[in-house]
């Protein structure tokens, strides 16, 4: 996956944010619309420092945690630690294979819906195992998907890899 | 060792940096919910206002589609029912006025559509499009046309947000529908949000509900009004040893399939029994499986009225 850091790439980072919230609160779509939010992060602090990262994961966590009553706070600390981790992972493997980044996604998105679940305090439900397995997989696997179709687009528009 | 950074101690400033953030995040997570409510609001009233906006714009574009049939159909009722209610009113003030009783406040609602907040951590709550301005405020119940949906619990001049009664903090003081059992009602959670079902709790040993009976509000507490459906009891949960039953309800309302409400900004201690009759709604008694009674539906009166009832 790239590193390099570009205007162009920003605008991206800004539009899948903005579609995220587009489609979660201004259509009201729920589950049925992909975690555009935790793809954004995970595509944007790959061209990042640790600390930027952690910097972009709070301030995403926070916008997302402004809808809850209970668990304030619970996405910021996840999406701060989802980031720093996912800027760093960048010492330990690179690619820009498409396969490569589906895998990454899908690998965070599993880990955001893991950590949110420990953290939060309103969506604990009782069959752990089901959302490990099956519910947050699924996710995972749509986010990923829709992912790697808005990387396409954005590489295919700015001739970015 | 270098790194991408160029030193070892480059990475250690960036961890140490990015170790501050996240104590940021954390202390985010363990403050006050005042403080919490404040920072809440503001990101509300600011970054997501658009997007909340554009909501609201979709909900009244929604409802103005409505099949006119329905409306005239509503329109109808709503003049059967003023009629009625007047009679019975007056009647209702002379009664009083001979026993020389003060007149009741009356139950009152505001009408709002639900808007909903579709990401994670707004799970089981949903926004209103009506505020503090509206006479909206933290505790108001939010009640649908076959009985109780939430209860507010932060209010703004023009928003509110409620929690639904599949929510892990819901909780309502409950009874039969004839008075023999008493309890609390409380969510239990499926394995997904469509198996989340209510129950009703510390019902006591001697009693025996049988499945099929409603259940609804006590009014204790004077938060939620008295005799709003929650649900009919599907059977028992569990009986503990100490002397207490457990029963599992069918709810009343399922929170995705509502998209417009009433607000009750009277006072709490009013009986709104009389607005439901205390039968099971029809929703509730197909999903329990039994077959509905009653000709005319009493909870269409709620849909179609608007401000004091």
């Amino acid at each position: 996956m790239a590193t390099r850091s570009t205007p162009s790439f920003w605008v991206f980072f800004g539009l899948l944010v903005l579609v995220h919230f587009l489609l979660h609160i201004g259509l009201g779509l729920g589950n049925s619309a992909p975690d555009l939010l935790t793809v954004a992060l995970l595509l944007g602090v790959r061209r990042v420092r640790g600390s930027v990262a952690a910097v972009i994961g709070l301030l995403l966590g926070l916008l997302n945690d402004s809808l809850s009553i209970s668990s304030f706070g619970a996405d910021a600390i996840t999406l701060t630690l989802l980031g720093y981790v996912a800027a760093r992972s960048r010492d330990l493997f690179e690619g820009d294979s498409l396969l490569f980044v589906a895998g990454y996604l899908f690998l965070g998105k599993w880990l955001h819906d893991l950590g949110y679940w420990a953290l939060a305090r309103d969506t604990a439900r009782p069959d752990f195992l089901g959302q490990f397995l099956l519910h947050w997989p699924l996710t995972a696997l749509y986010a990923a998907g829709v992912g790697i179709v808005a990387l396409l687009i954005f590489r295919a528009a700015t001739g970015e890899k | 060792m270098l790194d991408f950074d160029g030193s070892r101690k480059a990475r250690r400033r960036e961890a140490a940096i990015s170790l501050a953030v996240l104590l940021c995040a954390f202390a985010l997570f363990l403050l006050p919910t005042a403080y919490q409510t404040s920072i809440r609001q503001a990101i509300r009233g600011t970054i997501l206002r658009p997007f909340l906006s554009a909501q609201a714009v979709l909900a009244v574009r929604r409802a103005s589609s409505l099949d006119v049939t329905v409306l005239r159909a509503q329109r109808d009722s709503l003049i059967a029912v003023v009629s009625a209610q007047a009679t019975l009113a007056e009647e209702n003030r002379r009664l009083r006025e001979l026993q020389g009783l003060r007149a009741r406040g009356g139950a009152a609602f505001v009408t709002a559509e639900v808007l909903r907040l579709g990401v994670g951590p707004a799970e089981s709550t949903f926004m209103l499009n009506v505020g503090t301005a509206d006479g909206v405020q933290v505790n108001s119940p939010v009640v649908a046309p076959e009985g109780l949906l939430g209860i507010v619990v932060e209010a703004t001049e023009h928003t509110a947000q409620a929690k639904d009664w599949t929510h892990k903090d819901f909780k309502a003081s409950a009874m039969t529908s004839d008075g023999k059992a008493y309890g609390m009602v409380e969510s239990r959670r499926g394995r997904s949000r469509e198996e989340d079902l209510l129950a009703l709790v510390n019902a006591g040993f001697h009693t025996d509900i049988q499945p099929g009976a409603l259940v609804v509000t006590t009014g204790r507490g004077n938060v939620i009004p008295r005799g709003i459906p929650l649900g009919v009891i599907l059977g028992i949960e569990e009986a503990d040893t100490g002397w207490r039953k457990n029963y599992l309800l069918q709810p009343a309302v399922r929170p995705e399939a509502v998209t417009h409400v009433l607000v009750g900004i009277g006072p709490p201690h009013n009986d709104l029994s009389q607005f439901w009759h205390n039968t099971p709604s029809d929703s509730a008694l197909r999903a329990a499986g039994r077959t509905p009674v009653r000709t005319a539906p009493r909870a269409d009166r709620l849909t179609t009225t608007t401000g004091q009832l």
